[in-house]
């Protein structure tokens, strides 16, 4: 792993923006960094897998990951951002429930592996879900809630993704504070993930 | 109130504050504090709950006919036309902003700034009036107009009506269904307080590393408001514990939790102890790596609700003996559940958890608004059968503590204490002390209002 990688990993926010800096007025193509830094990332998932970071440490890798984005921003217009190559994502909130702190974790994670994420927000309707399976022919549809009265939306979603005639097309992971094995088998949902890491590790496998 | 009622009435009680106290008592305790079934139960929308004080204490008074076996009911504390006179922004409320039956959600977004810790550190009750409120409490973003004026007056006439309520349908519950309070009063660990409705959690945790000093001189200042507030709005009779819902500490590390939000709740929690309450604690979601610190507290002070994310066994295991803990029953299962994989779960948790006492049956900190009728009969009916612990022994309520002050609290901060009003007002004619204490008691409430838009 790089010094970037390695600092971002490690959490040190001024050193990361020195070496950003540094990379930049050495001429460093602005892809490479990104990749970098997305291999920082990666190693701050595995750090949360091991238990060694938690949420406020995600959030605060995702907060450094920003600011690097600002800076790389200018650098990027008239490059081809490389998406191309990464599978599709949908995720939304459910409808009824506005939270979003778990999902838009899960979303820093998907795009530090190179997925292209399409985020639908909060309090979504569940014919946007339908709609956007359809439109973006995403393989992997993630269902996010924090309230436990969210269980018969998640079915309602999956059964409308049935009715659609998209179930063979897409798989559908549920997760958040209240989801287990019982709610998914409920849902109908294909996985739960019980973390944000094991939602990128299934999104990993379908699409491997 | 009848014989019958009243006797009925310290049952329940004494077996609530004899499992907190981990004294004997005869059977388990069905006693959650937030029972969300109870408030949907006999039918009512929940914008109803929080907008109409009759249907919501006639669904009580149904809920407590058809479940005799449930030993305290549940806690609310949202009054929708107060949050409308304000236009409380941390909010939404079914009916208002959500359909009419979604529960109330809060809106957290960093309404103070990175740059204001020292005018919250410095002066908390200017902070709170000139700064915060007027960006949370949207009535009072337009400061000075006629219109901002009439809202706080309103607001103020608002909280004076909802304090009837709570205390009528207290008295009603008690004298015509024998039926006690989960808890009365409330707080925030000062952690959650900079992190819910002052800074929001990202913001916070930004904050914790980048400038940790700010975060700790913050918490440390927030122990005195929080402890004030707590104990403003308890029980005045004691019987019941003061609530304190914990949300930010499981997406924090041991370490953080160890230096950023212990020690200050601690302190807290050690004021109203010492004051003669017992607390009631939400550890939401899973506090498996935090909840040992509760043993640090004086045995039977803190009852621990522990989450459906949490470990119940393993809570039991780490705390028996120490703290009294709830939970167990798992609000999936209640949802989704059949009777049988209930009862099954509930005689379980009866025979493992429950052994020994300082058990209270209920799900991760609430019944959730969507159990089925028939599966939270079926958790009643397997207490009923498996919960008990010495059918012989008959605990009473406990008598109220003397009144004392606490050693760690300080005399209340406050906009216009006594003394300034007294210089101004000059030669006092007559009874100084008729004056003051009512100048002060009116300055307390007032700072009770204000601080309880953290929550």
């Amino acid at each position: 792993m790089g010094d970037l990688a390695q600092a971002l990993a490690n959490l040190e926010e001024k050193k990361v923006y020195q070496l950003i800096d540094q990379k930049i007025t050495e001429g460093a193509n602005p892809l490479d960094i990104i990749q970098e830094c997305n291999d920082g990332m990666v190693r701050v998932g595995e750090l949360f897998s091991e238990q060694k970071y938690f949420i406020s440490q995600l959030i605060y890798s995702a907060e450094i990951l920003k600011q690097v984005m600002k800076k790389l921003d200018p650098l990027l217009s008239g490059i081809q951002a490389d998406s191309a190559g990464g599978g599709k994502i949908i995720i939304g909130t459910v409808k009824g429930d506005i939270h979003d702190i778990g999902k838009n974790i899960v979303i820093t994670l998907l795009k530090g592996s190179g997925f292209d994420v399409i985020d639908l927000g909060v309090d979504v309707p569940t014919e946007k879900f339908v709609e956007s399976v359809k439109e973006s022919g995403a393989k992997v549809l993630g269902l996010s809630a924090l309230l436990n009265f969210t269980y018969p939306v998640m079915k309602e979603v999956v059964d409308a993704i049935n009715a659609a005639g998209l179930r063979d097309k897409v798989k559908i992971i549920i997760g958040g504070t209240p989801i287990n094995e019982q709610v998914r088998e409920y849902a109908g949902a294909d996985y739960y993930a019980k973390d944000a890491v094991a939602g990128v590790n299934i999104c990993k496998e379908i699409y491997a | 109130m009848s014989e019958e009622t009243k006797k009925l009435f310290e049952e329940r009680l004494g077996r609530y504050q004899a499992a907190i106290a981990l004294e004997p008592h005869d059977r388990i305790p069905i006693a959650t504090g937030s029972n969300y079934f109870a408030e949907v139960y006999s039918g009512n929308t929940k914008q109803e709950t929080i907008y109409d004080p009759d249907k919501w204490l006639q669904a009580e008074i149904k809920f407590c006919q058809d479940f005799p076996e449930v030993d305290v009911l549940r806690n609310n504390r949202v009054y929708g036309p107060l949050y409308d006179a304000l236009n409380v922004k941390t909010y939404k409320l079914p009916g208002r902003d959500l359909p009419a039956n979604t529960q109330f959600q809060f809106m957290e977004q960093d309404y103070m700034k990175e740059d204001e810790y020292d005018d919250l550190i410095n002066d908390p009750p200017g902070f709170m009036i000139d700064i915060l409120l007027p960006r949370i409490l949207g009535e009072l973003g337009n400061r000075g107009t006629g219109r901002s004026y009439i809202a706080m007056l309103k607001a103020g006439m608002a909280q004076a009506m909802f304090g009837g309520i709570m205390r009528n349908r207290g008295i009603v519950l008690e004298q015509q269904c024998g039926m006690p309070q989960p808890m009365a009063g409330f707080f925030l660990a000062p952690f959650d307080a900079l992190a819910d409705a002052m800074r929001g959690m990202t913001a916070t945790f930004l904050d914790m590393f980048r400038q940790p000093d700010k975060v700790l001189a913050a918490c440390d200042v927030l122990v005195q408001e929080m402890a004030h507030m707590a104990l403003s709005v308890a029980d005045p009779l004691k019987r019941y514990p003061i609530f304190v819902p914990l949300h930010k500490a499981i997406f924090m590390s041991p370490e953080q939790f160890d230096m950023f939000y212990w020690p200050s709740f601690k302190k807290v929690m050690e004021i109203i102890i010492d004051s003669g309450y017992n607390v009631r604690a939400y550890l939401e979601g899973d506090w498996g790596k935090h909840w040992h610190h509760m043993r640090e507290l004086p045995k039977g002070r803190v009852l621990c609700d522990i989450d459906s994310q949490g470990d119940i066994h393993q809570a039991k295991k780490d705390l028996g003996g120490f703290q009294c803990i709830a939970g167990g029953v798992q609000d999936s299962m209640l949802i989704l559940g059949t009777t049988d994989q209930v009862r099954e779960h509930v005689r379980e948790l009866c025979q493992t958890v429950g052994k020994g006492g300082g058990y209270i049956v209920s799900a991760g900190c609430s019944f959730p608004y969507d159990a089925k009728p028939e599966n939270f009969r079926a958790m009643i009916d397997a207490v009923m059968e498996y919960g008990w612990h010495d059918k012989s022994i008959k605990a009473k309520p406990k008598a109220a503590p003397p009144v004392r002050t606490p050693e760690g609290l300080n005399p209340r901060r406050v906009m216009t204490p006594w003394d300034v009003k007294k210089t101004e007002l000059g030669q006092i004619m007559g009874d100084e002390n008729l004056i003051k204490k009512n100048w002060e008691q009116l300055e307390t409430m007032a700072h009770t209002f204000m601080w309880q838009w953290t929550l």
